[in-house]
Parts: C-alpha cells; sequence; structure tokens
C-alpha cells in the first residue's frame, strides 16, 4: 500500500541521504582514525556523540549560548574526555586481540550511558533552534539538515587537510601505516595515540552538536551512531580516511533508497547484507583497508 | 585419576543430584532462576566454542538463540508440536543457519568477521519483523498457557550439561588441538597442512546448536516472545562477559563465568536498580584489565592446572 | 580449589533461592513489576506513582478489610523476560496476597502466565492490547480503552469533515501495531480510504523517506501509531520535509506536557490521543489532580490516573467480595460498575473493558484542548491544520 515511486521522490530521498551521509562520514572518520592508528574499534564512540550532545543542550538551556557556537566547546570538552580515556584505560588494549579492545569499550559505552543517566535522566531534551525547511519545487531542503551537511562537510575537509598537510598529521598517518617505523623516525607514538583519540571524540562531539538540533537528546541516543559508523568505515576500509567519506555517503543513501523501495524495516538490514557482500568481494573494503 | 580430579567428579556428582532433586523443594522462583542460569552456561558454553577455541569473535551469537525461540514457536503453535520436539528443532534451525552464514561470513578475518556477526543479528531480526504471516511479526508470538516450567527446567539442565561435556570432548581431541592452533596462528595452521575453513565451519555449527535448543526451551517457558526479546544484542555482550570472566578457551570458565555473573546480577539487580548497568560496565572494564585470562586462569597460574580444563 | 570455588557458588545460588516464610495477618501486600528503567521507564514511573497514592488513600481510610496495604514494586528494566522472573518472584518468593498489573502490553502479555499459573487476579491498567484478554484467561483484567480505538477519535473528526484518505505508520511493536490495524479498520469503516500503511522498527530516528512517501500519497489525514520519542521525531521530520496533511494525530505522546516542552510552537495542531485527561468531569477527578500534585510535585498524566484507578478498582472489589480468594474477587470484578477519577468501568465476562472512553486532545496555543467526543469536549479543534509555510 504505497504510493507509485516517482522521480520527484527519489531524487527527495537521495537528498536526504546525502544529508545524511555527510554526517555519517565526519562521525565516522573519528572511528576510522583510532582503528588506523591503533587497531581498536572504539564502540564507546556513540555515546561520545551522544555527550557532545548534551554539552550544547546546556549550554544552549542554561545560557541561551547558540548552539552551533558550541560546536567548538562541545568538541574541546569531548577532545579532552577523550584524550583521558585513552590514557587512562584504551592504551592498555592497543595490542591486544580484538576482543579485548571491543569489550573494554564496549564497557566504557555502558558507563558512559548510565553515567548520563544518572546525571541529566532519562528524560528526552531538545534544542528547538532552527526547524522546518527550505523547498524548493517537488524538493524539500531540511534547514537544520542542510547547515549540519555544510558544517560537517567543513570539519571534515579540514580534518583531511589537517592529515595531509601538517607534521602532526603525517605523522598520524605515518603511525597508523606502520608503529615501527614510526618509531624509528621519531614520531612520539604515544602522543600520537592520545591526539587521535581526542579528534576522534572531538568529531563525534560535532557530529552530537550537529544532530542535537534534529533529534531528541537522549542518554541512549548514541549506541545507534556506532553502528552506523562501523558499517561505514568497514564499506570504504577500516582505517581508510577517504574511504570513509565514500562509505558515509553510500550509508546515507543506501539507507533511504532501501527505505523508499523496501520499507524502514529493512533498511537496515539492506545495509548490513551489502556490507558483506563487500566484505566477501573486498576483503578490506571498498578503497582497501589501508591507506595508500 | 589424581585424588584432586576424584573430588572433583565426586564434587560434580552431587551437585547434579542436588540440581536434580531442587525442584521439588524450590520456590518457581527459585526453579526459574535457576533454569535461567543453565540458559546462560548453555550459552556462554556454546560461545566459548567458536570464539574461545577458535579466536573467531562471534559478535551477534543472539542470532542463533533467536533463531532457534521463532523455530520453536511457530512449530508449537502453527504446527501443534510438543515442546521439546520444537526445541530440538530449534537446535537444527539454528545449525542451518550457521551453515548458511559461516560459509560466507567464516572467510572474513579479525573485526570484519565480529562487525559482519553483528550484522546478521540486525539483519534477522528485521527479517522476522518483515514476514509476519509466520512469524507474527511486531505483535510477536503467543504460546498456548501450559504449565511446563519443571520440565523446561530439566531439558535447560541437560542442555547446560550437553554443551559442558562437548567441550569437554573437542577441547581433549584432536579436532579442539587444530582449533586452538587456527586461534594461536592461522597462516601456520593452514601451513601445516589443517583444513582451517572447514575447522572453523565445523566449530560454528557447533557452537549454535546449543543456542537454538535454549532459545525454543526459553520461548516455551516464557509464553510470548517478540522480534526485540529475543534477538538483543545485550545478550551477546552477557554471554562473552561471562566467557571472559571465567576463562575463555576452557572447559568450566564459562559454567563459572555464568554462575557468578548471574549471581550477582541477582543479588545486585534488586538493591541498586540505576547503579546495576554501570556496575556491568564496571566489571567488563575491570575484567579485560585485569584478568584477561579470568578466574581460571588466575587459579590455573596460581596451582599450576592445565590450561584447558 | 576449582570445585570448592564451584561448589561454593551454588550453595550460596541455593540459599539465595530456597523460600522464605509466608507471613501471616501482617498487612496486606500487593505486588506489581514496573518499568523503571529502560525504554518504559518515564510512563512505568507514572503507574508506580498511581499505585503509590492509591495505596496511601486506602491506608488513611483504614486499609483494606481492617489491613493496613503495602506496595512491592520490582524493576523490570522494561524488558518481557524479566517481568515474568519478577511475577515468579512476588508470587512464589514474596508470597504477596496480590499483585497488580506491570506498564505496557508486551510485558503484560508475558507476565500473565504466571499470574494465571497461580491464579492471582491481575488487574492490568496499562494493557491495552485486546487479545491480551481473548485467549480464554480467566483472572486478568483490563482497565483502559483497548489500542484499537486510540485513533478512533481523529478517524470521526475527519469522516465528519468530508476528508477520504488516510495514511497510517506505527512502531514495529505489540501495542502500536494493534493500535495501526485498529485504525485502519475504523476509518475502512468511516468510508475513508487507507492511501498508505508502513511500519519502522522500535528505535528509529529517520523517517525521511518514510515521509516522502507520505508526502506523495498527499493522504488528508496521518495517524502515527507511536511511543513518545518516535511521535516526537515524527512531528519535527514533517516540517524538515513540508509534509502537510490536513490532520495529523499520534496515539501515545501527543498527550504528555512534555511534548509540547520539546516541540515548542510547532507541537500546535498536533492531535494527541488519550486515556484521560485532567478536565474530564469523573468523580473525584480534581481531588486526584490536587492529591497527585501534592505527593508527587508534578501533574498526574493518563499513566497515573490508570494505574490510581486500576488500584482503586481492585480495591473495591475486594471490599464487595470481603476476601482476598481469587475466585471471588475475580466474580466481584465481573459484577462490578463504576466510575473512578478515570472514568468508567465495566468489563465482559473475558474480562475485556467495554465502558471506558478515549477522549482526543488538540495542542492549541501551547495548551491541551480536549476535542472529541462531543459531550467531553472542553473546546473545538483547530482544523484543517495549516501547512508548515503558513504557519
Amino acid at each position: 500500500m504505497s504510493p507509485a515511486i516517482t522521480p520527484a521522490m527519489i531524487g527527495q530521498v537521495i537528498i536526504s541521504g546525502i544529508l545524511a551521509g555527510s554526517l555519517y562520514a565526519m562521525v565516522a572518520l573519528g572511528l576510522s582514525l583510532i582503528f588506523g592508528v591503533m587497531r581498536v574499534i572504539n564502540i564507546a564512540h556513540g555515546p561520545m556523540l551522544m555527550l557532545g550532545a548534551y554539552t550544547t543542550y546546556f549550554l544552549y538551556a542554561g545560557f541561551g549560548l547558540n548552539p552551533y557556537l558550541s560546536l567548538p566547546i562541545s568538541m574541546a570538552v569531548l577532545f579532552v574526555l577523550g584524550a583521558v580515556l585513552q590514557r587512562a584505560l584504551v592504551f592498555r588494549v592497543v595490542d591486544a586481540p580484538e576482543l579485548s579492545s571491543l569489550l573494554l569499550t564496549f564497557g566504557i559505552s555502558i558507563a558512559l550511558v548510565n553515567v548520563a543517566q544518572l546525571a541529566f535522566t532519562s528524560d528526552l531534551r531538545s534544542v528547538e533552534y532552527l526547524t522546518g525547511s527550505w523547498v524548493a519545487g517537488p524538493f524539500a531542503f531540511s534547514k537544520p539538515r542542510v547547515v549540519a551537511c555544510l558544517i560537517a562537510s567543513a570539519i571534515t575537509a579540514g580534518a583531511f587537510l589537517f592529515l595531509q598537510k601538517t607534521r602532526l598529521g603525517k605523522a598520524i598517518r605515518a603511525t597508523s601505516q606502520s608503529r615501527e617505523v614510526a618509531m624509528v623516525c621519531g614520531i612520539n607514538v604515544q602522543r600520537i595515540h592520545l591526539l587521535s583519540f581526542g579528534m576522534a571524540a572531538a568529531l563525534a562531539a560535532a557530529g552530537g552538536t550537529l544532530i542535537s538540533m534534529m533529534i531528541a537528546i537522549q542518554p541512549e541516543m548514541g549506541q545507534i551512531w556506532t553502528f552506523k559508523s562501523f558499517l561505514v568505515i568497514v564499506l570504504g576500509g577500516a582505517g581508510n580516511y577517504p574511504g570513509a567519506l565514500l562509505g558515509g555517503l553510500l550509508l546515507g543513501l543506501i539507507e533511504q533508497l532501501a527505505s523508499l523501495f523496501l520499507t524502514t524495516q529493512l533498511s537496515e538490514a539492506v545495509a548490513y547484507v551489502l556490507l558483506v557482500v563487500v566484505l566477501l568481494v573486498r576483503p578490506t573494503g571498498l578503497l582497501g583497508g589501508r591507506q595508500t | 585419576m589424581s585424588g584432586r580430579g576424584r573430588m572433583f567428579v565426586a564434587g560434580l556428582a552431587v551437585l547434579v543430584l542436588v540440581l536434580a532433586v531442587y525442584p521439588s523443594f524450590g520456590s518457581g522462583y527459585g526453579v526459574r532462576s535457576m533454569l535461567q542460569l543453565f540458559m546462560w552456561m548453555a550459552l556462554a558454553g556454546s560461545w566459548n566454542l567458536i570464539s574461545g577455541l577458535t579466536g573467531y569473535v562471534s559478535f551477534g551469537h543472539v542470532a542463533f538463540f533467536g533463531a532457534g525461540s521463532y523455530t520453536a514457536a511457530i512449530l508449537i503453535t502453527k504446527a501443534g508440536w510438543p515442546w521439546l520436539a520444537a526445541s530440538l528443532a530449534g537446535g537444527l534451525g539454528a545449525c542451518v543457519l550457521a551453515l548458511l552464514i559461516g560459509y560466507p561470513c567464516l572467510r572474513l578475518k579479525g573485526p570484519y568477521f565480529a562487525i559482519a556477526m553483528l550484522g546478521l543479528n540486525e539483519v534477522l531480526r528485521a527479517l522476522v519483523s518483515y514476514f509476519e504471516g509466520l512469524t507474527g511479526g511486531g505483535l510477536g508470538l503467543s504460546l498456548p498457557t501450559l504449565q511446563a516450567t519443571v520440565p523446561v527446567y530439566y531439558v535447560m539442565g541437560l542442555t547446560a550439561i550437553g554443551v559442558t561435556a562437548l567441550t569437554y570432548v573437542i577441547i581433549t581431541s584432536r579436532f579442539g588441538l587444530r582449533l586452538m592452533t587456527i586461534r594461536e596462528d592461522e597462516v601456520a595452521a593452514e601451513a601445516m597442512g589443517i583444513d582451517t575453513f572447514r575447522h572453523k565451519l565445523y566449530a560454528f555449527l557447533l557452537s549454535a546448536v546449543g543456542p537454538g535448543i535454549v532459545g525454543g526451551l526459553a520461548a516455551r517457558d516464557q509464553g510470548y516472545i517478540e522480534p526485540i526479546s529475543v534477538f538483543p544484542l545485550a545478550m551477546t555482550i552477557t554471554m562473552i562477559v561471562m566467557v571472559l570472566f571465567g576463562g575463555k578457551g576452557t572447559v568450566w570458565g564459562p559454567v563459572l563465568g555464568a554462575a557468578t555473573l548471574f549471581i550477582f546480577q541477582e543479588l545486585v539487580w534488586a538493591q541498586f536498580i540505576y547503579l546495576h548497568q554501570l556496575l556491568f560496565g564496571a566489571i567488563i572494564i575491570g575484567v579485560v584489565l585485569l584478568m584477561p585470562r579470568g578466574v581460571l586462569g588466575l587459579l590455573q597460574m596460581k596451582y599450576r592446572l592445565p590450561r584447558t580444563i | 580449589m576449582t570445585l570448592k570455588a564451584l561448589g561454593s557458588s551454588f550453595v550460596a545460588l541455593t540459599v539465595l533461592f530456597s523460600s522464605l516464610p509466608a507471613t501471616a495477618q501482617g498487612p496486606i501486600r500487593i505486588g506489581a513489576s514496573l518499568s523503571q528503567t529502560g525504554t518504559y521507564a518515564k510512563l512505568g514511573n507514572y503507574q508506580r506513582e498511581g499505585y503509590q497514592l492509591c495505596i496511601k488513600e486506602l491506608n488513611a481510610k483504614g486499609g483494606l478489610l481492617g489491613r493496613k496495604v503495602d506496595l512491592v514494586v520490582y524493576d523490570d528494566q522494561s524488558t518481557p523476560a524479566t517481568g515474568v522472573r519478577l511475577y515468579e518472584k512476588l508470587i512464589s518468593e514474596d508470597k504477596v496476597d496480590a499483585v497488580m498489573g506491570p506498564y505496557s502490553s508486551a510485558i503484560t502479555e508475558a507476565s500473565v502466565n504466571v499470574t494465571e499459573k497461580y491464579q492471582k487476579v491481575m488487574v492490568a491498567p496499562l494493557a491495552a492490547t485486546t487479545s491480551i484478554f481473548k485467549k480464554g484467561r480467566k483472572f486478568i483484567f483490563m482497565v483502559i480503552s483497548p489500542a484499537e480505538v486510540y485513533l478512533e477519535g481523529l478517524v470521526d473528526i475527519a469522516a465528519k469533515r468530508g476528508l477520504k484518505t488516510i495514511a497510517i505508520v506505527n512502531e514495529d511493536t505489540l501495542f502500536p501495531k494493534t493500535s495501526a490495524s485498529g485504525t485502519a479498520e475504523i476509518a475502512k469503516k468511516k468510508g475513508m480510504q487507507v492511501v498508505f500503511q508502513e511500519a519502522y522498527p522500535k528505535g528509529n530516528q529517520d523517517f525521511s523517506a518514510m515521509l516522502t512517501k507520505i508526502k506523495a500519497a498527499n493522504p488528508d489525514v496521518l495517524a502515527a501509531a507511536t511511543y513518545f520519542d518516535d511521535a516526537v521525531a515524527i512531528t519535527r521530520q514533517m516540517k524538515e520535509l513540508d509534509v502537510n496533511p490536513r490532520m495529523f494525530g499520534v496515539t501515545v505522546g501527543g498527550d504528555l506536557p512534555e511534548f509540547h516542552n520539546l516541540l515548542k510552537q510547532n507541537a500546535d495542531y498536533v492531535y494527541g490521543a488519550t486515556q484521560w485527561d485532567d478536565q474530564l468531569p469523573y468523580p473525584g477527578q480534581k481531588e486526584f489532580v490536587a492529591a497527585y500534585t501534592k505527593e508527587f510535585g508534578h501533574e498526574p498524566v493518563y499513566h497515573s490516573a490508570a494505574g490510581y484507578a486500576g488500584c482503586m478498582i481492585y480495591a473495591e472489589a475486594v471490599k464487595r467480595a470481603g476476601t482476598l480468594e481469587a475466585g471471588k474477587v475475580r466474580d466481584a470484578l465481573l459484577k462490578l460498575e463504576t466510575k473512578t477519577a478515570f472514568g468508567d468501568y465495566k468489563v465482559d465476562e473475558t474480562g475485556f473493558q467495554t465502558a471506558h472512553k478515549m477522549v482526543l486532545l488538540q495542542w492549541q496555543d501551547g495548551k491541551k484542548v480536549t476535542v472529541w467526543p462531543d459531550e467531553l469536549a472542553g473546546g473545538k479543534p483547530r482544523f484543517p491544520t495549516p501547512p508548515w509555510n503558513a504557519r
């Protein structure tokens, strides 16, 4: 019982897919960074996004701060938290088998969500700042999502420039290619780990700030983003930074098109099935698991 | 057999005997709780078969539990099967599922396998919701009311014993030795002439049977299942933590881990409803960092026991 | 050593689960498992407060059958499996004298197997799914109107104003799904055409593709069988995608004050179904609202009122039966016809509710106004809902 699918509808879901995909790409880039440098899959990535969203909410509700202006603050707060977690806990599983790192970060994830529940309660919160859409012909461009897409693209571009052009960024890439060689070249690998974890948390926080204006904020909002980020980086190639970009856009489009042509219920399943197919054909993701 | 070994076997026999007569004097809740504990022992033991022995981390093992639940529930409600046969069929169903997905997924390595398994669970839940003609979709399936807690208690207990016995047989066999070789170094295992894929697949199939049967029994006992309640990620995590806590790759680790964590949960749960999850998170972190080889690992080191018991 | 560790664990366990002695002629203990954590935490807590207020008032009036009444509550973490075990614990371990229902249809559907086994009467004030009561169970009683008729008001208003088409969406779980198919039935009966129907998974955050399809189907009415989170998300995303039905209504969530707190002026014109609101002319209504607000520091919602009324109905049946014995209380509940602060109570021979009325409210300038049924309405619906760009 569904209307016939018209080109206008396909156009609309492609718009939605790209808008969502740009956010996926930015958030997943963080996860990819950690995996690339440390070979750790950080399950607490989504909860970091949740904490970013709460930071924005409290600055908005408490001090009336424009939510877009809270972006650098929430990124800075989470950068520090990420670095602290890395220093305190995660560094101990850097070379352990993947089970240890998966479980450790899962434990951190549960702890963060529950601390948030105790501190902020499970009540939904929202930042009702920018709502509605710009309408152009048959297409609607959601205002908060378009702005979020632009900001996310800028941040992602910034992160790439940083990785490509600066000494520190080059050190991060070198570490992710080979830790031993990086060490021999005089790179302080411990510091690089700290920095990448902090950056990753900051990217998640940026995602949290931006989506705080789209969906309701609550302690359990983050986990779904961990899984989406997984999908993205595995599709693109874990540890491959441009791969995160490709994977993000792909996931956004796949989800939307699957929801359109099939049903919302199956969209996640379609994404996972495609993932397994991609992995079977290219076991290290579309762009390969290593950065070239 | 050493004196210590004999004592151990005698102790086990007494324990099994006590548990066998427990329903005659335990309360309804006591029986149901022990039944739940058996369930966790079987689940943890099964996860250990694939992940503890081969090192392939199944992050979606609850998929087999859910598959078993639905197979059994459908056979009971739509085909009028008795619950015991239906639960065994649940084990078979889970095994078939393992064959279908093991073929592609076991070729993936490391985190890719873990994520693929996680995805499998999501896919299954979505499919079960979608094909509502058979499964009732989001309405769930309600089984005819039937008082079966005590018989289910026995079958669940036997399943837990079965999984543990199977683990013992495998670990002490050449097959088990090969699986552990794969865990330590898959390339070397291959070089030694072990057909690694086939070995992994067999282990995977065996690890799916237990959760399938247990899923069917749990569905019968609860009387009502719905997609979100039989495919929860949290259940996989609990299995993993139990095995890790007890000691992975061992015979008794899953049993010990399941018992300890289950009792802990029962005791803490009522007292600190809001802190309970937080404590669970802390336990996970503690186990990973402080005793990666579990309680048994510590005991083995202290008393120089073999690494596999 | 391994043996000792194992052995002592099991000894501990056996001690733990061995039964406690039954309490004799002390207070009457009423047990309930409610969601205090997890997805249903918010609504489960409202229900708990309803129970608590009821028990407090019973005790203030000298208790029940001359005995004081105590409430024993556990948290089922919003999962059916835990609910089952908790009712087993309440009855077989804590030996409570009576039980009250949990929150949500799914948890009731699972738990009722235990209460039936022990032949305990369970008044289930927040289970709205008809099928629970239609499976030949003897001791379960319904208090609220069934899921199927939640949106009857929305459809009724629409049909009376000559609207022809309706789109229906629902979360894919027991209550919303039942509610959605009920809405479709009613719409067809009233001559409306269902032009779109789709379910979405629990926890879904992105409704854009679904709303794109709805926009293309261009229905006069959009009916969403929701819980609170998705009711908020769908409203927001409708604005983002410029979806403009002439009426939009939700089953659960639209009635909570938080709906407006979160959405601000975007909540206006949204219709919310509710079992009850604090403006209705029911006996004891005002006193209940005042006492509740004083006790808990916030206003009651329908879940609070239903919990309160369910407990009062059970107490009334016990008074009439003059005993706690399940068979007699059951007969009393079957015969009972009464009006509480929550509205009418009367059940058929299966324990299925037949007298209670749903109401439909609409957000108007930040206030809830009851717009249906006519005899209870406090105002007129603002119809049609203007398009988003004309507000």
